[in-house]
């Protein structure tokens, strides 16, 4: 969905050619969102099938290139009004992971926990600190302003989705704390107390990060 | 990473609150240095001890067994006397919320450790100004805390912190009172007084504040459990910042 | 050193901040210790203004002139004097001789080339609006040059002519004329114009009139002669104006004639010591005060001074303890930064300093101000004219010293309370119980048991009410340091409480840092005012006990004895008129010479008196006059002695005592003074109407029933038969004598007859005055109209109304109990407010779980109730001690006197004197009950039942 709209997005500021089109929304979303030119031709197609784009000429290069229609403006309004779609939940590995983890033998399901917010942290402090340079770069002005403003806020789009999964681990992790305290008021004492896993494990577990999860559709 | 001295090392630090029934293991065996240039922040569910290895750390507090050296220098033994000496030498304390001395303007406030360690008023204060501008608070110099904003009264607060000689700045919650916005710019110029070269230990329970460390140490039940590194600024820049 | 310095500076401006910021109570600490000091430096100030410098003193008592002559009436043999003029003695000593008297010509004196001019005085009648006023008439030409400066021209002009005077304001004011009015004199008919008023700067209140030379008291001495009285004295000396002054030397040789002269050069360049031959005399040497005298002084100074202090301090403390646990936060910031114990409590401590400055600044300030300002109420209070302002630096940056080191001392202990706790726990905001100091209460027991021991022994041992005071004191001081001790014992009372008081106990027992020095202030307040309240009222149950009535309940009696009696009639009217009279009886007296006399015989020439002769064989043996003098009793062993005075009827005094009535105390009167000194016996009367002498005395009377009455006509002769106990030559006139049986009361009259009986015996009378008994105690309203009536008469009339006992101290317990309550309410005040400070966060807690608003009004109200009666049931019990102590000593001190007189056989009494101890329940229960009460309701009232709603704490 949101490729058609940034493409919309990008073609109402003028006519822009294939190529052309994926540069700049990489550089919009800082490459966090990685696009190849057969999406873009594919994606150009379907709005030019719908009415949205029109071919529109070439320029001195040879490039064809494309321009907006007024129903694709109008699209793209009611783009900008509408809210996000939240109601079908997104597929979520690590999710999913916690969920097998619990109750699987021989898995220590808080190594995984921290494990997973390292790395999760981990990301955050890439980002930030990427976004401290974008700060400096916004705050010192400049011909590409614009460009900097929106790559911040993408930036912080993702640093803010991290931080939620890393608040989500805390609390999997206090909640699951409190039930195997529970546990082991009931009689069984609980195999993974607090000093089996004090030790500080730097080893980086080959998970595969969620973050930044593209939902390329 | 660094081939410097630590600023601050703890070694095998423990610290038991009370006794017989009531005794609380608040740390067990912390190992942590923290180097110039470095800003590591200390994450870790309530009650993990971060504020007490923050307190332990600037000599408000005695640990009950390990070490505690900051700037080559072992304070675990110290006396009350020389601890006080110590915070307005080598370390600055950072608290979440009023800060300040309310009876003084900002500047002395900056000016106070120094003026407490004897240096005469008038210098004193040329530092204090020279610490307020080069961190872009030159203008909130003559301005009481109460006529300021949460946010100028932090970032004035990390500007007495590092006032003079001072290398190590000990945050504890520095953002809490804050909105996100402007807890950022406090934590930006935290960053920025690291990156100049001072050390810092930030203790916060929000991962966005401690992601602006360079290094993140987790905390459970008084020990640490795990701790990310710093990754080469390089590969941020390469489009691959997905992969870890 | 600079690093302390520095350190100091940055503490200061904290302190000075937060004193600024917190304007109230800085304010109410500020007023505790400037108002002292305020009085202090105006007291200063007053006095070394009044204290004249000598070149001042002499404009005032020479003018411009460069000395005074004049008669040291010694009829002009050698004298020495001092320096100053104000004392001097004959060069001879006259040990068994009779002492030179009478005048020398001063002017012989006088050298030659010099400018003179006299000034003479005397006193006077004159009559003024109301009546008579007694006056100084002083002859001086007070407008020539050399009289400058002795009288200050306030009005009008100096007298000119000879029928010109003028008077003192203060003469104008209570004589009720003005000037251009007429004044005149009694026996003479001369009239005089006031033409102006003037002042005399050294007095003030003084009622004088001055005329010129010559121009009033020499042809009023003679009109007095001739209407028959006796002249006025008249003084005269002589203001001497020469080149060149006179010096020591020049004075000492004008001794020699004895004449002393006050001299300017000397006074202004005061001779060596040893150069003044009068200090070689006896008895006119070290006249300045003994040094132990002054030390005394000095270390009762000193201990009222230091008491003040300690109770400022106390009163104070909690402030300061509000102000650190208020900026505890910022405390524990400085701490966190660096800041060492030394500087927490340099910050807490600058804070005393800061409001100990400003209150020296704000106290002498102030003080200068209303000096000047006040200077002329000041004067006339004084009576006196300042001489120049006088501003004593070091003296007023010493009570400056004072004001700083109250406030420092104020803040000491919250200072060192303040450095104890640990930055983390300043921080957090962590309360808990603060464990006080355990070296305080200790020192306090040793002090207490010390100071105990000392009393004890002084009161047991020595007698010495120094020591009973001073080990009082010491052991009070002891129990204010063991307050916070004592004030932990209370808290274990709490357990059956309702809520608010539980609370507020519990509050007060687990914060004694605070409640302490609260209770304490109270402490020391109050035990001294229990201490001199239960002496006070020992001593008036003494006194009431011992009190001897001089006339029978509700009688009065008015004499006059000038002038033979020519006002009596007008005091016997004017008391006729004033007070409700029930039986008035006028008496005379026996008058010897002419009618002018005074009763005792006088200089005047032709005066006599008259003696009620005692038979030698009625005379006590141990009075007795013995030939060659000596003194009669040391023939006696105690025994004898003892014997003597119990047994003896010539040596009981009892018949003798009583006011004194006249010589001898024989009266003339009727049957109605009988009637007024509830005499009721009609035998009496009879023997009084039957013309015999009344007695009372049976001493007076002889063995044929007859009292003698001498007549003395030659005072001179009698003089010097006495001092060689010989009977004084008279001639004796013997009446019949009635003796009144048994032993009445006569309240000092001895003998009584009638006019008639007198005149039969060819005794003389004069008017003496009256008795009179009245329906109902006259109100103070009467009696102030009778004794204005009598200042009217301008003579000396001896009024005396038997009103019973009166309590003298009444006025002083209620002032005293009122002060103790105020220091309490003040203390407990401070208190309450420092406990509510604390209590915020309580009172959020007790509103959350649903307590009603009130609660923060009743909380705050058992607070105050609670330091306060802590305090005054401590300070009751701590001030008993030493009045019952002091009480005791006394005791042992009469019990001793009375058995040593009755060892030695002085005494007949056989009782043991009785030195009560009487507690005053009235001031005690006051406040023991209504203080607290007091205290609790005010608190209550002037709480706010809702507080400010989440006031952010620790700022």
């Amino acid at each position: 969905m949101s490729i058609r709209h940034g493409l919309l997005a990008l073609l109402e500021r003028g006519p822009r050619y294939g190529s052309q089109l994926r540069t700049e929304f990489e550089s919009r979303t800082g490459s966090t969102w990685p696009l190849n030119v057969g999406q873009v031709y594919t994606t150009l197609n379907r709005l030019e099938r719908d009415g949205m784009v029109a071919q529109g000429g070439e320029d001195t290069a040879g490039h064809t290139l494309y321009t907006i229609t007024d129903s694709g403006r109008a699209e793209l309004r009611t783009w900008f009004e509408k809210p996000v779609d939240r109601t079908s939940p997104a597929r979520d590995e690590l999710a999913i992971k916690l969920a097998m983890a619990v109750g699987a033998p021989g898995v220590d399901i808080r190594n995984v926990i921290q494990s997973q917010r390292r790395h999760t942290v981990k990301a955050m402090q890439d980002y930030t600190r990427l976004k401290a340079q974008a700060l400096l770069a916004v705050e010192g002005g400049g011909a590409r302003e614009r460009d900097d403003v929106a790559w911040l806020l993408v930036l912080e789009q993702l640093i803010f989705q991290t931080e939620a999964e890393a608040r989500w681990l805390d609390h999997c992790e206090s909640r699951l704390i409190r039930l195997s305290a529970t546990a082991a008021t009931a009689g069984t004492e609980a195999s993974s107390g607090p000093s089996s896993s004090s030790a500080p494990t730097v080893s980086a577990a080959p998970n595969v990060p969620t973050a930044p999860r593209t939902s390329a559709s | 990473m660094s081939t410097q001295q630590p600023v601050l090392q703890l070694q095998n630090l423990t610290r038991v609150h009370g006794a017989g029934a009531t005794e609380v293991h608040a740390l067990r065996g912390i190992d942590l240095a923290v180097y110039p240039g470095e800003l590591v922040a200390v994450m870790g569910p309530s009650g993990s001890g971060k504020s007490t290895l923050l307190t332990i750390a600037g000599g408000l507090d005695t640990p009950s067994s390990g070490r505690v050296i900051v700037e080559d220098t072992d304070i675990t033994a110290a006396s009350v006397k020389e601890l006080a000496a110590l915070r307005r030498r080598s370390v600055g304390y950072v608290f979440q919320d009023y800060n300040l001395i309310p009876a003084l303007t900002a500047a002395e406030n900056v000016a106070l450790p120094r003026e407490l360690d004897g240096t005469s008023a008038r210098k004193a204060r040329v530092e204090a100004t020279a610490a307020l501008e080069e961190m872009g608070l030159g203008h909130l110099a003559d301005r009481f805390p109460d006529e300021m904003s949460g946010g100028q009264q932090q970032r004035v607060a990390i500007a007495r912190a590092l006032v003079g000689d001072r290398r190590l700045v000990l945050a504890d919650e520095p953002t809490g009172a804050l909105d996100s916005e402007t807890g950022e710019s406090v934590l930006a110029l935290l960053r920025s007084r690291c990156d100049a070269g001072a050390a810092g230990v930030l203790v916060t329970h929000e991962p966005r504040f401690a992601a602006w460390a360079d290094r993140v140490v987790f905390l459970r039940d008084g020990a640490i459990v795990d701790q990310t590194v710093r990754s080469d600024a390089d590969s941020l820049l390469s489009g691959q910042v997905a992969e870890a | 050193m600079k690093t302390w310095f520095h350190s100091w500076r940055a503490a200061i401006r904290i302190a000075r901040r937060d004193a600024w910021r917190s304007k109230g109570r800085s304010a109410l600490v500020l007023a505790m210790i400037a108002l002292p000091i305020l009085g202090v430096s105006a007291l200063d100030l007053t006095y070394r203004s009044s204290q004249l410098s000598p070149a001042e003193k002499l404009e005032r008592t020479i003018g411009a002139a460069d000395a005074r002559f004049s008669d040291a009436q010694v009829n002009g043999v050698p004298i020495f004097q001092d320096p100053a003029g104000e004392m001097h003695t004959t060069v001879k000593d006259y040990e068994d001789e009779p002492w030179p008297s009478g005048s020398t010509d001063v002017t012989k004196a006088i050298p030659a080339g010099s400018t003179v001019l006299t000034d003479g005085s005397g006193s006077a009648k004159l009559t003024t609006a109301h009546g008579l006023l007694g006056a100084e008439v002083r002859e001086l030409k007070a407008s020539d040059p050399i009289a400058r400066g002795i009288m200050t021209l306030l009005e009008g002009r100096f007298p000119e002519k000879n029928d010109e005077v003028m008077a003192t304001s203060h003469f104008l004011e209570s004589s009720g004329l003005s000037i251009g009015a007429t004044l005149s004199a009694r026996n003479f008919d001369r009239p005089y114009r006031i033409v102006g008023s003037y002042e005399l700067p050294d007095s003030l209140t003084t009622d004088q009139v001055n005329a010129l030379p010559g121009a009033f008291l020499a042809p009023y001495a003679k009109a007095v002669e001739k209407a028959g009285l006796p002249a006025p004295d008249l003084s005269v000396s002589y203001l001497v104006r020469k080149s060149g002054g006179f010096t020591w030397n020049t004075v000492k040789e004008i001794n020699t004639r004895g004449v002393a002269v006050v001299s300017r050069a000397v006074l202004l360049d005061p001779p060596a010591e040893s150069e003044v031959p009068l200090n070689q005399k006896e008895g006119f040497r070290g006249y300045e005060t003994s040094s132990e005298a002054s030390a005394a002084d000095l270390a009762s100074l000193a201990t009222v001074v230091g008491l003040a202090m300690l109770e400022i301090c106390l009163l104070a403390g909690p402030a300061f303890a509000v102000g650190a646990r208020r900026s505890r936060r910022q405390l524990g910031l400085v701490g966190a930064n660096g800041g060492a114990r030394s500087h927490i409590r340099a910050i807490v401590l600058s804070g005393g300093l800061v409001i100990g400055v400003a209150a020296a600044v704000t106290g002498i300030v102030l003080a200068l101000v209303l000096t000047l300002v006040l200077e002329p109420v000041l004067e006339d209070a004084m009576g006196q004219r300042f001489g120049a302002f006088d501003i004593r630096p070091l003296e007023l940056l010493g009570i400056a010293l004072l004001a700083v080191l109250t406030g420092l001392l104020a803040a000491v202990v919250p200072a060192f309370t303040a450095s104890r706790q640990t930055v983390l726990a300043s921080l957090t905001g962590r309360r808990g119980v603060r464990r006080s100091s355990r070296v305080l209460p200790v020192i306090g027991l040793v002090a207490l048991l010390i100071g105990g021991a000392v009393a004890l022994f002084g009161s047991m041992v020595s007698q010495q009410v120094v020591l009973v005071a001073a080990g009082s004191a010491l052991a009070e001081l002891g129990v204010v340091a063991m307050t916070p001790a004592l004030v932990g014992l209370f808290g274990r009372t709490g357990r059956w409480l309702p809520l608010s008081p539980r609370l507020a106990l519990r509050d007060a027992v687990r914060n004694r840092g605070r409640t302490a020095p609260a209770v304490a202030a109270v402490l020391a307040a109050v035990a001294g005012t229990v201490a001199v309240s239960t002496y006070m009222a020992s001593r008036e149950a003494q006194n009431r006990a011992g009190y001897e009535a001089t006339l029978p309940y509700g009688v009065a009696a008015a004499f006059v004895q000038e002038e033979g009696g020519r006002d009596a009639p007008a005091v016997r009217d004017a008391v006729q008129r004033n007070f409700p009279v029930d039986v008035r009886a006028d008496v005379a007296r026996i008058s010897v010479g002419k009618p002018g006399c005074a009763p005792w015989g006088g200089e005047g020439a032709g005066c006599g008196r008259y003696e009620v002769v005692v038979p030698p064989a009625n005379e006590c043996p141990l009075y007795a006059s013995v030939p060659g003098g000596g003194d009669p009793a040391e023939k006696y062993t105690p025994e004898q002695r003892r014997k003597l005075v119990t047994e003896d009827w010539r040596c009981k005094e009892s018949a003798s005592s009583g006011m004194y009535v006249s010589d001898g105390g024989l009266l003339i009167g009727d049957a109605s003074l009988l009637k007024v000194l509830g005499v009721d016996d009609p035998a009496t009367e009879k023997a009084l109407a039957d013309g015999r002498i009344v007695a009372f005395n049976r001493t007076l009377v002889d063995g044929k029933g007859t009292i003698g009455i001498k007549q003395i006509t030659d005072i001179a002769a009698a003089d010097k038969a006495s001092q060689e106990g010989r009977p004084a030559p008279g001639k004796v006139s013997t009446l019949p004598a009635y003796l009144v049986p048994g032993e009445k009361k006569s309240y000092g009259l001895q003998a009584l007859m009638t006019p008639a009986t007198a005149k039969a015996a060819g005794l003389s009378t004069a008017p003496l005055g009256l008795y009179v008994s009245t329906e109902r105690l006259p109100d103070s309203e009467q009696r102030q109209k009778l004794d204005s009536d009598l200042a009217k008469l301008g003579g000396n009339v001896e009024l005396h109304l038997e009103e019973g006992f009166v309590n003298e101290y009444g006025i002083v317990l209620l002032a005293l109990a009122v002060f103790a309550g105020l220091v309490t309410i003040g203390a407990a005040g401070i208190a309450t407010g420092l406990a509510q400070a604390d209590a915020e966060a309580d009172l959020k807690t007790l509103a959350a779980v649903g307590a009603p608003p009130r609660v923060r009004r009743t909380l705050s109200g058992f607070q105050c109730g609670v330091v306060a009666a802590m305090g005054v049931i401590l300070g009751s019990a701590a001030g008993l001690l030493p009045a019952v102590g002091l009480r005791l000593t006394e005791e042992r001190d009469e019990l001793r006197y009375y058995e040593q007189n009755l060892a030695e056989g002085w005494s007949g009494d056989l009782t043991p004197p009785d030195v009560p101890i009487v507690i005053p329940w009235e001031t005690l229960a006051g406040l023991l009950v209504a203080v607290p009460l007091g205290a609790a309701l005010l608190a209550a009232l002037v709480t706010r039942s809702r507080g400010a709603l989440a006031r952010r704490a620790a700022t």
